[in-house]
């Protein structure tokens, strides 16, 4: 199957809420997967983005954790989250790697007003073009993973591209790459999800009972899926436990659109329909009106 | 010979309206383009889309300081007394222009002083949500979309009223518009629409 950049949906264009169809079918639909359990913590992932998609490199200071980066930024797109949790009597490291979700329902794509500055390709990657941004920061309130930021110098905002210039000439994306542990997975999206579904097995037969895999319905599923040991404590890994990002708002703000339209032209059509039923009422008229 | 003519409205409150009106019709355009994606070419009336998103703002901070002398300047004349009641229970001959069958009104009739108060209040929902959306990092994502549900609508509200007021102030009653321009009505105009108003005139 070839690798295409075929487009699913442009933000701002009616195929935000329709999904253009494919006219080559049958382009190959890829994921991620994220297997915490395997992380070992050396932020080789973090590099390897930092350096293939040449981001400047920012001063981090010491804040009492493994943690490189206090947050993401629109120069750092993928941060290891080293969240220090206690599972029983045990002080664990939940890591979480924090980067763009990659959404199939793209809340950020559907908030955003300005046609072509978000793009969702069939191969299921969610990427931003800054040449077209307003900065509004509209994506940013309609993720609902907290992963686009704002960049104050080019008042555009930024988040992972899952490599999309890589992954359209066949490679992985440079973290998945680097990882030197296989934590990071890449391949079409139906092959991760059987061996996601393998791992979490692997993990409940070794007394991980509530291992799971973290692929939210809320979005439509993601094309970076997690695995994550302890499924019953998703917010320990900072993930969401319902988000949601489905057209939804979407269709209630065209709801909205919709009856300010009709409001609108309402308002023109009855100042119409009374101008040419009773016309205007001007003084000058009186004079004309024979006196009684 | 031209026609005795009053004074309605003086130079400043001229500027504060004008203001207030310039700049709600470019907030409006600029708003609609970011809210329907098939009029996002109207961004280019203003430079373009990055343009248009940050001056929005900024027109509207200058929006919402002529509004607030508007609100100080008017709001003295207009609280609703007995015949305006009066006026509003015979609002449909005052459309059907049955001017015999309404009460005579003061400076200003009861709907002009709905929609002031309307006007007033649609200003305080566009300030509140408005200042959020301007500064979108000091909030959360949920309480933002709220915001900016309630700021469309209040828009669309305001761009019905502002279809109305123009109707009203031009095409339906000739010579209204004047008030705003030069600031000077016609006596015949004053005591076709606002006789109670044109009465105090005459008498001072």
């Amino acid at each position: 199957m070839p690798d295409t950049l075929a487009i699913k949906r442009i933000s701002a264009t009616p195929s935000a809420l329709i999904p253009l169809e494919s006219l080559r079918s049958g382009g190959p639909v890829y994921s991620k997967l994220v297997d915490i359990s395997k992380c070992i913590g050396c932020k080789g992932c973090e590099v390897a983005c930092k350096e293939w998609n040449d981001l400047k490199v920012e001063q981090t200071a010491n804040f009492g954790s493994m943690q490189s980066h206090k947050d993401l930024s629109s120069n750092t797109w993928l941060l290891m989250r080293f969240n220090e949790v206690e599972v029983g009597d045990d002080l664990q490291w939940l890591i979480k790697k924090d980067a763009c979700l990659h959404c199939e329902e793209p809340g950020c794509l559907f908030a955003c007003p300005a046609p072509g500055a978000i793009v969702q390709y069939q191969n299921g990657i969610v990427d931003f073009n800054q040449d077209q941004c307003i900065g509004c920061q509209n994506c940013v309130s309609g993720c609902p993973f907290d992963i686009p930021r704002f960049d104050k110098s080019t008042k555009t905002v930024a988040k992972c591209n899952m490599c999309i210039d890589r992954v359209e000439v066949g490679l992985e994306p440079a973290c998945v790459k680097t990882c030197p542990t296989n934590a990071i997975q890449w391949g079409i999206k139906e092959d991760m999800l059987a061996l996601a579904e393998k791992k979490v097995e692997t993990m409940k037969r070794r007394g991980y009972e509530h291992a799971a895999l973290y692929n939210p319905g809320g979005v439509g599923g993601t094309h970076m899926m997690y695995v994550v040991p302890h499924g019953d404590r998703l917010e320990d890994y900072s993930l969401p436990a319902h988000p949601v990002a489905s057209p939804a708002p979407l269709h209630g703000l065209s709801v909205l659109r919709r009856v300010g339209s009709y409001l609108l032209g309402f308002g023109v059509v009855s100042a119409l329909a009374h101008f040419l039923a009773v016309g205007p009422e001007s003084p000058e008229d009186e004079a004309w009106e024979p006196k009684p | 010979m031209s026609p005795p003519r009053l004074l309605r409205f003086t130079f400043f409150q001229r500027a504060v309206h004008w203001v207030v009106g310039v700049t709600f019709v470019v907030l409006l355009l600029t708003g609609l383009a970011f809210s329907y994606p098939s009029l996002f070419w109207l961004t280019t009336l203003i430079g373009g889309g990055p343009a248009a998103r940050v001056l929005h703002p900024q027109i509207g901070a200058v929006f919402a300081i002529g509004l607030l002398f508007m609100f100080v300047l008017w709001v003295r004349d207009m609280f609703l007394d007995a015949p305006d009641r009066q006026w509003l229970g015979a609002i449909k001959h005052y459309a059907a222009h049955e001017h015999d069958k309404v009460p005579p009104a003061g400076k200003y009739n009861a709907g002009q002083k709905l929609f002031f108060w309307v006007q007033s209040l649609l200003g305080v929902v566009f300030v509140a949500t408005g200042l959020l959306l301007w500064f979108p990092e000091s909030f959360g994502p949920g309480l933002l979309n709220t915001m900016r549900l309630l700021h469309y609508a209040a828009a669309l509200s305001g761009g019905l009223l502002l279809i109305l007021h123009v109707y009203l102030g031009t095409v339906a009653y000739p010579g209204t518009a004047r008030g705003m321009i030069d600031g000077k009505v016609t006596t015949a105009w004053a005591r076709l629409h606002h006789p109670r108003w044109s009465g105090e005139r005459v008498e001072h």
